[in-house]
C-alpha cells in the first residue's frame, strides 16, 4: 500500500536550517529507503545499484543517491535531492530482502562547515577527524547519549556529515548540536 | 620585595601590565603572568591560608599547586589553589578555614590544645554513645571544613570534548619536550599536556649544572621546535587527572574536560620535591627549593629577608647560588649530609662567601608572636643516625628553602597498575609493571641530569613508536644509554623535637608522633596507618607525606621502606571541580510527533521513562476535574490518546510464526491472519517480562506491540534468541517508525466513520480483537480493535511522519460529538477499572504468570517457549502471593503504590496500583496478598501513610463492566 | 574507559556496549531435570579464567561473543555469534502444537 502523502508528511524538526560557520539542516523529509536480509545485496545489485565494498561505508550511485551499508546485509539508500513522495507500509516483501522503515523511524540532519568534526567531538566518542574518518565512512555510534548513525560524504560539492537519529530524539539531538555549536559561531 | 625582569629572572611576568585584585578585602597589585600566590608574595604577604585541623598559619610551599597551603576562595568558588589561580583584575580572593580573621584566627587555639586532639581522636571521641555523632558533626565540620560553597551561584557552563592522539605526552619538561619532538618527527600525532601555562618544566627555573643561561637556551630551542611542529598538539594549563583503561585520559582544562584517547602514553610527569621534617617546618617562609627558584625565576620576586638553604642533595646548592645571583642575602647552606659532598659546589659556596654547615640540620624554625612568618632557624649538628646533638647557630632569616629529595610523580602510573618500589640503599624509586603502551622518562623515572633526562625522553618516544609501527627519523633511531647515578634523596630527613610540631603531612596537620602512635596502636600496614591517621588523604594526596610516612612506619616497625610500600594512588590526581564532572547536561528526552500539538491543547507533560507524555489536558489547579472530564468522555462519548510511545516490533519471514511461538507464552502458529492475540513474554526464569498485542498481518508477518519501557530489552532478547536458533526471519524495532493513537469510547466508531475509513467498521465485519489495514482520513493505518480502557476502541498505527495529520483530522471528525484527548492519568484509571495489569508496575522481578492470573495466556501443549520450563517448575509449588483487586469506600484513607499488605503482623505483599474511581465512587487498586486472602469478599489490611492500617475488601475483577460487553460493542 | 572491538563496528568505547551474560548451552527443556535447569538459569562460571560472554553493540543492535579473562579483565577475542551458532535449533515434543 502506498500513496502520495508528501503534503502531510511532517518532520519533528519542521525542515529547520540553521546557518553559520557550521550549518545544520533538516533533511528528514528527503527520500530514503532500505533493504535488509541475506538477499538484500543481491536484490540491490540486480536493480543496478552500486554497493559499498564493506559495512559502515557509503558510496554514491545512480545520480546522487547514496548507498549506505550498515552491515553485510543491511543497506540504506539516501536520496538528498528528492522529497519523500510516497510512504510505503511495506507489507509486501520478498524473503531474504525486507524493506526497512528508515524514512519514518529516523530524522536526518546534515552538518556542513569547516569545524564540524570539532563540534562533533563535543558529543561523540568516535574519532571523526577528517584524517581518520574519511569521505564515505559511516559510524553507528552514540551522540549526546543517544544512538546515531554518522556518515561523512559529499553533498553537492560540500564535505558534510549526515546524522540519523531516532525521530523521537530529533529535537533533543538538535538542541545538543546547537548548544555544542555556540563556540563555533 | 623587589621584582626583577631580565633574561634570567621574572620570565613569566610582564611588568608593563598590572593586575589589581583584592585579598581579604585589601587591594593587591600583581603583574600579568602572576598567580594570586606569587602576587601576594611580591607584596610580602606570606600568610595565605590556615591549616585544616590546628588552624596554623600557612603560606606557599611548592608554588606550583602541589600543596594545600594556598587554598583560597572567590565569591563563587571554594578551594582554589592560589598558586594555580591567575591574578586577574577585579578578582576578590579570601583565605578560608578560619574563625574571625585570617590574622587572628580564634580557632588557632586548637593548636595549643592539640595534645587533646590525638590522631584517631574523631573515631574515638564522637561515636559513643551511639548516635552522638549527629550532634557533634555540624560543629566538627564547621571547625574542620574547607571553603564555603556559595549555593546561590548559577552553575557556569562546563563542557566536555573528546580528542585523539597516537601518543600522549604528560608533562612538558625536558623529557616530555624531547619525547614529543622525536615521536612527532617520526609521524606520530602527539598531544603534549602541561599543567603550567608555559612549557619547559624545571628548565624554566632550575639552573642545571649551575648554568641557567645554557638551561634557558636549551629550553627555548626545544619549546620553539615543539610549538612549530604541526604533529604536536599542545595543551597548556591542563592537568591529566587520571589514567583509565586503554589510555583514556581525562584532562582538566579550565571549564572543559578533555577526554583524550591515546594509543601510547609517555609519562614525563616529573617529581615532587620533598620536605625536611623538623619543628615548625610549616611556618610561612619555609618552602621547597624549587618554590624559591620559581619565585625568582618565573615571577622575578627576590626575597628582601635573608635566605637559608637546607640541603639534602646537590641540587639545593643551585637554589642558594641563584638566590645570591638575584640579589638575595644568603645566610647559609645547611647540608644534612655527613659526607659525600660535591667538592665543586662546596668550593663555589666558599667563593660566594656563603657559610656552609655540613652534617647539620634545622632543629626548629621560629617566629615572632603573631608574626605568622619565619624569622629564625636553629642549626644543630647531627650524629650518625641523623639525630640533632648540639646547637651550632641561630640564623635570622625570612625564607628557608629545603630539599630532602624528590618523589616521582608516580600517581598516574600506579593508577594504571604500576608498582612503585624503593631501594633502601640508594633511596631511589623505581616504577615497574607498567601497562602495555605506557612509558616513563625523566625524573619520574629517577633520572635527574639534564642530558640524560632528554635522552630518556627520546628513548621513551622510540619505544612508543615501535609499538605504533613507526620508525624514528634515521639520525635518531638508536636507543641512548641512560644511567643516572645522581643521588637526590636524603635517606633520613627527620629531626624529632620534644615539643613536636614536625609536620609530616601539612594538609592534615600530622606530626611525627601521630604516625608513630598509629603504628604503636597496632596499625603496621601502611594502608591502615593512612586510614587511621588520615595521612595522605588531604587535597595534595600524599605528594609530600607518602615518603616520610613510609619511612617512619618502616623504622618503627623494623622494616625497610621497600617492605612498607606506599598507599594506593587513585584518581583524581588533583581536586576536580564537580561542575566539570557534570559537564554539559545531557538529558535525552523523547517526544512523540504529536508533542507540540499536546502542548497547544494545554497538556501537562509528565516523564514516563525517557518519554514526555501528556498527563492530562488543562490547568494544574483543575487537575482532578480535567482527568474526570477525560474519563467521562471515554466512558460516555469518545476520547483519543497518543500511544506512540508503545513499542512495536515487526517480525517477517518464513519462521515468523515459529519465532512468536518460541518467545511468547501463547500459541501463535495457528493464529489467523487479521486477528490479534494478547502476548505475554516470560524470561528464562519464568518471570513475566513484558506483554503486548500480536497482530498477524500475513502468513509470514507479525506486528507485535511491547511496553514503552520494555521494548528495547524485548527487541534485544529477540535478536539474541534469533542468532542462537538461526531461524529464518527479520526482526525490526519499529517503535519510532510507527506512531499510534487509540480512539476509545462508545462513539469511537462514529469518529472514524466521519473521518473516512476504507474498511467496514461494523462489529460483524471488524470485531473485537480483529486487525485491519485501511486508509483512515486518507492516511494508511494498521488498525487493531483492542481496548486497554475497556470500551469500544480502535488503535491506529501509522507511519510516524503522518500521525500529525491523522490526529488533526480525527479531532475535526469528532468535534460534534466532543471527542477529547486524554492523558496518561485518565488512562491509568480507566485500565485499573478494567483490572488490566501494567507489566513493570503491577509486576516485579519475581512475578510469575500464575501470581497475576495469567495462567490462561500460557499454552501448555506447545513444545517450548522461553520461560516454559521454569513456569512448569514454579507451577508445582503453591503460590506465595497473588495479585488481586481490592476496593475501599471513597471516604477511606487512600493507599499509595508501595504501601504494604499486612497479615497477622507479617508483610505479605504490597499495593501496586491505587486510584479513586469517580465512575464507581470507590477507591480501587491492585495488591499482592496471601493466596488464602485472594478470593473476593476477603479482607486485607493495608498499612497506609502514618502507619494507619485500613481494611480493604478483595473485589472480583474487573471492577468495571464485569461482562466485558462494552469493549466488544 | 576500556575499548572493546566490535566485529561489525571496530574498536569503540565500552560504554557503547551492553553485557548480555555468559554464553551457556541450553539443556533440552523436555528431558532436563528441574535441578539441572535451575543451574542453567541461575549459575554462572565463577572460577578465574577465560569466560565466553554475550555483548551487544547497542547503536547497531549487534550481538557478538567476547572471550574475556575475568581476573585481568583483558578482552582476548571478539567474534560474530554465528561462529558458535551455526545450525538451526529445533524444539520438539510428542504433544500437538496449538
Amino acid at each position: 500500500m502506498s500513496t502520495n502523502l508528501n503534503m502531510v508528511f511532517e518532520s519533528p524538526l519542521a525542515g529547520v536550517h540553521h546557518n553559520g560557520h557550521i550549518s545544520i539542516q533538516d533533511y528528514t523529509k528527503k527520500h530514503r529507503w532500505g533493504l535488509r536480509g541475506k538477499g538484500a545485496a543481491e536484490a540491490l545489485r540486480t536493480q543496478g545499484w552500486d554497493l559499498p565494498e564493506q559495512p559502515n561505508r557509503l558510496v554514491s550511485s545512480n545520480n546522487e543517491t547514496l548507498v549506505m551499508a550498515l552491515s553485510q546485509r543491511e543497506f540504506w539508500l539516501l536520496d538528498p535531492e528528492n522529497d519523500a513522495l510516497a510512504v510505503a507500509m511495506d507489507e509486501d516483501f520478498i524473503t531474504d530482502a525486507y524493506p526497512l522503515f528508515c524514512q519514518d523511524s529516523h530524522a536526518w540532519l546534515v552538518l556542513k562547515g569547516h569545524q564540524t568534526s570539532a563540534l562533533m567531538a563535543k558529543l561523540c566518542g568516535v574519532d571523526l577527524r577528517p584524517e581518520t574518518f574519511k569521505i564515505g565512512d559511516v559510524a553507528q555510534t552514540q551522540m549526546a547519549l543517544i544512538n546515531c548513525i554518522i556518515a561523512r560524504h559529499d553533498l553537492a560539492g560540500d564535505d558534510v556529515f549526515s546524522l540519523f537519529v531516532d525521530q523521537s530524539f530529533a529535537e533533543y539531538a538538535l538542541e545538543a548540536l546547537l548548544d555544542a555549536r555556540q563556540e563555533f559561531l | 620585595m623587589k621584582r626583577l625582569k631580565n633574561a634570567h629572572f621574572g620570565l613569566w611576568i610582564d611588568s608593563s601590565q598590572t593586575k589589581q585584585f583584592t585579598f581579604e578585602g585589601k587591594p593587591v597589585q600583581g603583574l600579568e603572568g602572576d598567580s594570586v600566590a606569587s602576587a601576594l608574595l611580591a607584596n610580602d604577604q606570606w600568610l595565605q591560608s590556615r591549616s585544616f585541623k590546628y588552624h596554623r598559619p600557612r603560606g606557599p610551599l611548592t608554588l606550583c599547586g602541589y600543596d594545600a597551603n594556598t587554598l583560597v576562595q572567590t565569591p563563587i568558588t571554594p578551594n582554589l589553589l592560589a598558586d594555580r589561580l591567575p591574578a586577574e583584575d577585579h578578582l576578590a580572593v579570601t583565605a578560608q578555614n578560619y574563625t574571625g580573621s585570617l590574622y587572628f584566627d580564634l580557632s588557632r587555639l586548637l593548636d595549643w590544645f592539640g595534645r587533646f586532639l590525638p590522631v584517631g581522636f574523631y573515631y574515638k571521641a564522637f561515636f559513643k554513645p551511639r548516635g552522638i555523632w549527629s550532634w557533634w558533626e555540624p560543629i566538627v565540620r564547621k571547625a574542620a571544613g574547607l571553603g564555603t560553597s556559595n549555593l546561590s551561584v548559577k552553575a557556569p557552563y562546563n563542557d566536555k570534548t573528546y580528542t585523539f592522539a597516537d601518543v600522549a605526552v604528560i608533562g612538558a619538561g625536558p623529557a616530555g619536550l624531547n619525547a614529543a619532538l622525536l615521536a612527532a618527527t617520526a609521524g606520530a600525532q602527539v598531544t603534549l599536556i602541561e599543567q603550567e601555562p608555559h612549557l619547559g618544566g624545571s628548565m624554566n627555573y632550575h639552573a642545571f649544572d649551575g648554568d641557567f643561561g645554557s638551561t634557558k637556551r636549551e629550553r627555548d630551542a626545544l619549546v620553539a621546535a615543539v610549538e612549530a611542529h604541526h604533529n604536536i598538539h599542545v595543551l597548556r594549563s591542563s592537568t591529566c587527572n587520571a589514567w583509565f583503561g586503554d589510555h583514556y585520559l581525562p584532562i582538566v582544562q579550565k571549564s572543559r574536560l578533555i577526554k583524550l584517547r591515546a594509543k601510547q602514553t609517555i609519562l614525563t610527569t616529573g617529581s615532587s620535591e620533598q620536605h625536611v621534617v623538623f619543628r615548625n617546618n610549616d611556618l610561612p617562609g619555609v618552602v621547597m627549593c624549587s618554590a624559591l627558584d620559581r619565585l625568582m625565576r618565573l615571577y622575578g620576586t627576590v626575597p628582601s629577608a635573608p635566605v637559608v638553604v637546607l640541603a639534602g642533595n646537590d641540587l639545593a646548592y643551585q637554589t642558594a647560588f641563584s638566590s645570591q645571583d638575584a640579589g638575595a642575602n644568603v645566610e647559609g647552606i645547611v647540608d644534612l649530609r655527613l659526607h659525600g659532598h660535591n667538592t665543586d659546589l662546596v668550593a663555589e659556596a666558599k667563593r660566594r662567601n656563603i657559610p656552609l654547615y655540613q652534617g647539620c640540620g634545622v632543629y626548629e624554625a621560629k617566629t615572632g608572636w603573631f608574626n605568622h612568618r619565619l624569622s629564625q632557624v636553629d642549626v644543630y649538628q647531627l650524629d650518625k643516625t641523623g639525630d640533632a646533638t648540639e646547637k651550632l647557630a641561630s640564623l635570622d632569616c625570612g625564607i628557608l628553602a629545603m630539599s630532602a629529595g624528590f618523589m616521582p610523580s608516580y600517581q598516574l602510573a600506579c593508577q594504571a597498575g604500576a608498582v612503585l618500589s624503593y631501594d633502601d640503599t640508594t633511596s631511589q624509586f623505581q616504577l615497574s609493571n607498567l601497562p602495555k603502551g605506557m612509558h616513563l622518562a625523566g625524573s619520574v623515572n629517577s633520572v635527574f641530569s639534564l642530558n640524560l633526562v632528554a635522552a630518556d625522553g627520546r628513548n621513551a618516544a622510540r619505544q612508543a613508536l615501535k609499538n605504533l609501527g613507526l620508525e624514528p627519523a634515521s639520525d635518531n633511531s638508536e636507543s641512548e644509554d641512560v644511567n643516572c647515578t645522581q643521588q637526590v634523596n636524603h635517606q633520613w630527613p627527620f629531626l624529632k623535637h620534644p615539643k613536636g610540631r614536625e609536620f609530616v603531612d601539612f594538609d592534615e596537620d600530622l606530626q611525627i608522633k601521630d604516625i608513630v602512635n598509629a603504628t604503636r596502636m597496632g596499625y603496621r600496614d601502611i594502608q591502615l596507618v593512612k586510614r587511621f591517621s588520615t595521612v595522605g588523604m588531604g587535597p595534595s594526596q600524599g605528594r609530600h607525606s607518602a615518603l616520610p610516612t613510609a619511612r617512619l612506619v618502616a623504622k618503627t616497625t623494623n622494616r625497610t621502606v621497600h617492605e612498607t610500600g606506599v598507599t594506593t594512588a587513585r584518581p583524581p590526581l588533583m581536586p576536580e571541580p564537580l561542575g566539570l564532572l557534570a559537564g554539559r547536561r545531557f538529558h535525552p528526552l523523547r517526544r512523540t510527533p504529536l508533542h507540540h500539538r499536546h502542548l497547544a491543547l494545554g497538556a501537562q507533560m509528565m516523564p514516563t521513562g525517557s518519554w514526555q507524555r501528556p498527563a492530562y489536558y488543562g490547568d494544574p489547579p483543575q487537575r482532578a476535574a480535567c482527568i474526570q472530564t477525560e474519563v467521562t468522555a471515554v466512558r460516555k462519548g469518545a476520547g483519543i490518546i497518543d500511544v506512540s510511545t508503545l513499542g512495536g516490533i515487526e517480525l517477517r519471514g518464513p519462521d515468523a510464526a515459529e519465532f512468536m511461538n518460541r518467545l511468547y507464552t501463547f500459541g501463535f502458529v495457528k493464529q489467523p491472519i487479521g486477528k490479534t492475540r494478547y502476548a505475554v513474554l516470560t524470561n528464562e526464569q519464568g518471570v513475566v517480562a513484558d506483554d503486548g498485542v500480536a497482530a498477524r498481518l500475513g502468513e509470514h508477518h507479525y506486528y507485535v506491540t511491547a511496553t514503552t519501557s520494555g521494548v528495547d530489552q524485548v527487541y534485544r532478547d529477540m535478536l539474541r534468541w534469533s542468532v542462537q536458533w538461526r531461524l529464518d526471519l527479520d526482526i525490526a524495532n519499529v517503535t519510532s517508525a510507527f506512531s499510534a493513537v487509540n480512539v476509545a469510547g462508545p462513539l469511537s466508531r462514529q469518529v472514524l466513520e466521519r473521518a473516512g475509513c476504507s474498511v467496514d467498521l461494523s462489529s460483524d465485519s471488524f470485531p473485537y480483537l480483529a486487525y485491519r489495514e485501511a486508509m483512515v482520513a486518507g492516511i494508511p493505518a494498521r488498525m487493531m480493535r483492542v481496548g486497554f480502557v475497556g470500551e469500544l476502541a480502535y488503535e491506529l498505527h501509522v507511519p510516524s511522519p503522518l500521525i500529525g495529520d491523522l490526529w488533526d483530522r480525527l479531532l475535526i471528525a469528532g468535534e460534534d460529538i466532543e471527542i477529547r484527548p486524554f492523558g496518561v492519568e485518565a488512562q491509568r484509571l480507566l485500565r485499573l477499572e478494567k483490572g488490566h495489569i501494567i507489566v513493570g508496575q503491577d509486576t516485579d522481578g519475581m512475578t510469575q504468570p500464575n501470581e497475576v492470573s495469567l495462567g490462561w495466556a500460557i499454552a501448555r501443549k506447545k513444545p517450548f517457549f522461553v520461560g516454559s520450563k521454569s513456569v512448569d517448575i514454579l507451577s508445582k509449588s503453591p503460590l506465595e502471593r497473588q495479585l488481586v483487586g481490592f476496593e475501599l469506600d471513597a471516604s477511606s484513607s487512600q493507599p499509595k503504590e508501595g504501601h504494604l499488605v499486612i497479615r497477622a503482623g507479617d508483610i505479605v505483599g504490597s499495593v501496586t496500583s491505587c486510584e479513586y474511581s469517580p465512575t464507581l465512587n470507590k477507591i480501587i487498586g491492585l495488591a499482592y496478598v496471601h493466596p488464602q486472602d485472594s478470593t473476593p469478599g476477603k479482607t486485607i489490611v493495608i498499612r497506609t501513610d502514618g502507619a494507619v492500617h485500613v481494611d480493604a475488601r478483595v473485589a472480583s475483577m474487573p471492577f468495571y463492566d464485569p461482562d466485558n460487553a462494552r469493549q466488544a460493542l | 574507559m576500556k575499548i572493546m572491538i566490535c566485529p561489525l563496528n571496530g574498536p569503540r568505547n565500552i560504554s557503547e556496549f551492553v553485557y548480555g551474560g555468559q554464553v551457556k548451552a541450553m539443556p533440552d527443556p523436555q528431558s532436563v531435570s528441574d535441578v539441572e535447569w535451575a543451574k542453567y538459569v541461575f549459575y554462572e562460571k565463577n572460577d578465574i579464567g577465560v569466560v565466553h560472554e554475550w555483548w551487544l553493540h547497542s547503536p547497531s543492535s549487534y550481538w557478538f561473543i567476547a572471550e574475556r579473562h575475568n581476573a585481568s579483565d583483558e578482552i582476548i577475542r571478539t567474534y560474530p555469534a554465528d561462529e558458535l551458532f551455526q545450525h538451526r535449533i529445533e524444539f520438539t515434543s510428542n504433544e500437538g502444537e496449538t
